[in-house]
């Protein structure tokens, strides 16, 4: 109700589209929201310490809700803040040095999938019934986990932790059931999101 | 006195749902025009007051109609209608955005003052007037509801708004700290619209408007209009 | 989403005059890099526990205090209790020891740069840092608002989270993921919007240069 229009005056089309404090307020409380995620306790699956969290959770729900270049902008901040050295990566690690470990690759993926799957989460709720929405970013989500976040990480452990292709593989294996579980809780938070707030993405699509 | 002009306002928003009305209205043919130094409005919750109080500094845009304050309209001039506006909400938690008061009392006057010296001590004169200095530097988090109202108020009252609009601003406090917001509402200089659900802070204002179901139902002295709008919860006839 | 617990590590400005607080920034900051660095070079749980106590007693004689300290590691304590028994199971107890001394140490290294430099500061020198990307389109006043926000937010999500854990856990519903996550968003979404309206009703947020008739 209370989401302002965008003030389209003449003249001002070629501009650089900025964000309103709406998008702002969403882009720094989602980067929270991965922040907060991120310091529940971790599993650790597999021989490599790399943590299963809600992290990857958070990450997928902010592409589903807020759209490519909001969620990029998310996850970009969150990551600029733990470079910084604010302890909010998984297990309250903090700094560069987070590049050096197994999750080096997870961690790059973040930021280009979240870009990817926000793009297709636009698509989805450009294109899809109300009633697929669900079905539609489950399946999104999936692409995006098994095409882009896997096969970062599976590289980011092969750089890192000297692993040949296969045993990286199979040590990223241990995360698909997981991943499959959280790409479900995503997809169906993400539906109830937009249900609630529909002037977060659907209404900033479909005027678009 | 600032001069405050809504003119034939409508405001509705759209519903997502397959079937149905495609949109709901919010407010409708409200007409008005606010100069006294105090007025408040009264309503059931979802009645339309909040955005009512929300077009005053173009938060809520109507639909069609207009708003002008000082004949700036809040739609296309939002900018210079924000700095006459200062707006509180109901919960200051959501409105003071650094973690301490300091903190945030500069952030309001960070288009002001762009020197960093100047900035801290016009916040010091800000929190000093307001009497927070002792609570300044302590976390938002640990300030007493009060207390954070106060804060809230303070930050917004830094850049020296012409009028200000608070909704519900007593609706989360408890009794002696609404008694604070009275008295500290009462001494300000500025021009004050508010909404509330307080019969008593209503009473303290010149006019008073009730809002029920989207329309101006009554609007004048307000013992007049406490007495209508206790009438109307009594009758039942309210839509909640 | 509302807490009365304050806003931990994170949000911990401590006013005062001491070394610490005099100290420039950017050798702070250098120091908060070097702890993170040695969760991961520190590999005996003995030399953990002497870097520890280093930055323990830089924090104790600048003044921030042992109450402050213990307060702000409360909302840590927990995650780093489960952390290191699982660890003891799984890696012994040296190596458990190990990690979480290593993680005290950049929590209270990072926990002594904002407690000695207040956040407005913190956020300008990072806001600095997007200046040279400024005509690609990045807005160093919004880039520090958005920091300044987003910190603001983790305490207040992290403990939303815990009292969702909680509520679900009256309900019987502890091991539902989407019990314990959908309440936490829906109220992020709704905490954004208000916090969004807040910033435009202040004319803070807003792109300088986007309205017509500013």
């Amino acid at each position: 109700m209370s989401q302002k229009t965008e003030p389209t005056a003449p003249g001002t089309s070629e501009k650089r589209r900025t964000w309103d404090a709406q998008s702002l307020a969403l882009v720094a409380v989602f980067a929270a929201l991965i922040a907060a995620s991120a310091l529940a306790p971790g599993i650790p699956v597999g021989s490599f310490g790399v943590p299963i969290t809600l992290q990857t959770l958070a990450v997928a729900l902010t592409a589903l809700v807020l759209g490519a270049s909001r969620a990029a902008a998310a996850v970009g901040l969150y990551l600029v803040l733990g470079f910084a050295g604010l302890p909010i990566f998984s297990g309250g690690r903090a700094g560069l040095q987070i590049l050096a470990g197994g999750s080096a690759g997870y961690i790059v993926a973040f930021f280009v999938g979240a870009l990817v799957l926000g793009a297709l989460a636009q698509l989805v709720v450009r294109r899809a019934s109300t009633r697929r929405r669900t079905l539609w970013f489950f399946l999104a989500a999936t692409a995006v986990s098994v095409v882009i976040v896997h096969a970062f990480g599976v590289l980011g452990m092969m750089v890192n932790l000297k692993l040949s292709w296969q045993a990286a593989f199979v040590a990223d294996l241990a995360y698909y059931p997981g991943d499959i579980l959280k790409n479900v809780v995503a997809a169906l938070a993400a539906t109830a999101v937009h249900r609630a707030f529909p002037d977060v993405l659907v209404r900033r699509v479909r005027r678009a | 006195m600032s001069r405050i002009e809504l003119a034939g306002v409508r405001v509705t928003v759209p519903v997502d749902a397959d079937s149905g009305p495609r949109e709901k209205v919010v407010l409708d043919g409200v007409d008005a025009v606010l100069a006294e130094r105090r007025v408040a409005v009264v309503g059931a919750n979802g009645s339309g007051k909040s955005t009512l109080l929300r077009l005053l500094n173009g938060l809520v845009e109507p639909t069609s109609g207009t708003v002008r304050v000082d004949g700036l309209d809040t739609r296309r001039e939002t900018r210079a209608v924000r700095q006459r506006v200062g707006f509180v909400f109901t919960d200051p938690l959501s409105q003071l955005v650094m973690p301490t008061g300091r903190e945030d009392v500069e952030l309001s006057l960070r288009r002001r003052h762009r020197d960093r010296a100047a900035r801290a001590a016009a916040a010091q004169e800000v929190l000093d007037r307001f009497g927070l200095a002792r609570l300044a530097d302590q976390s938002v988090y640990e300030l007493s509801g009060g207390e954070r109202q106060l804060m809230a108020l303070a930050a917004v009252l830094a850049v020296e708004p012409a009028v200000l609009v608070l909704d519900e601003p007593s609706t989360l406090l408890d009794l002696r700290n609404r008694e604070l917001l009275r008295r500290t509402l009462a001494a300000l200089p500025q021009q004050v619209v508010l909404s509330t659900h307080d019969l008593e802070l209503a009473l303290d204002a010149e006019r008073v408007i009730v809002v029920e179901a989207g329309r101006i139902a009554f609007d004048g002295e307000p013992t007049e209009a406490v007495r209508f709008y206790r009438d109307l919860c009594g009758a039942g006839s309210g839509p909640l | 989403m509302r807490t009365q617990r304050s806003g931990g590590i994170l949000a911990g400005y401590v006013a005062g005059n001491s070394w610490l607080h005099r100290t420039p920034l950017a050798w702070k900051f250098l120091a908060v890099l070097v702890a993170g660095t040695a969760s991961f070079l520190l590999l005996d749980w003995r030399a953990s526990a002497a870097a520890l106590s280093a930055v323990v007693a830089a924090w104790l004689t600048a003044g921030l205090g042992l109450r402050r300290l213990a307060a702000s590691s409360r909302v840590v304590a927990p995650l780093f209790a489960v952390l290191f028994a699982f660890q003891w199971w799984q890696q012994g107890p040296a190596t458990a020891a190990r990690i979480v001394l290593n993680l005290l140490l950049c929590f209270v290294a990072a926990g002594i740069l904002t407690a000695t430099v207040p956040l407005q500061d913190l956020l300008d020198s990072v806001a600095r840092l997007a200046s040279p990307f400024r005509r690609f389109g990045a807005d160093p006043e919004r880039f520090a608002l958005a920091i300044a926000i987003m910190v603001r937010s983790i305490p207040v999500l992290a403990s939303a989270f815990d009292e969702v854990g909680d509520a679900a856990r009256a309900r019987g519903l502890e091991r539902s993921v989407r019990a314990r996550t959908l309440p936490v968003v829906l109220s992020a979404v709704d905490y954004a919007r208000r916090t969004g309206d807040a910033l435009a009703a202040r004319g803070l947020g807003e792109a300088d240069d986007d309205t017509p008739s500013a």
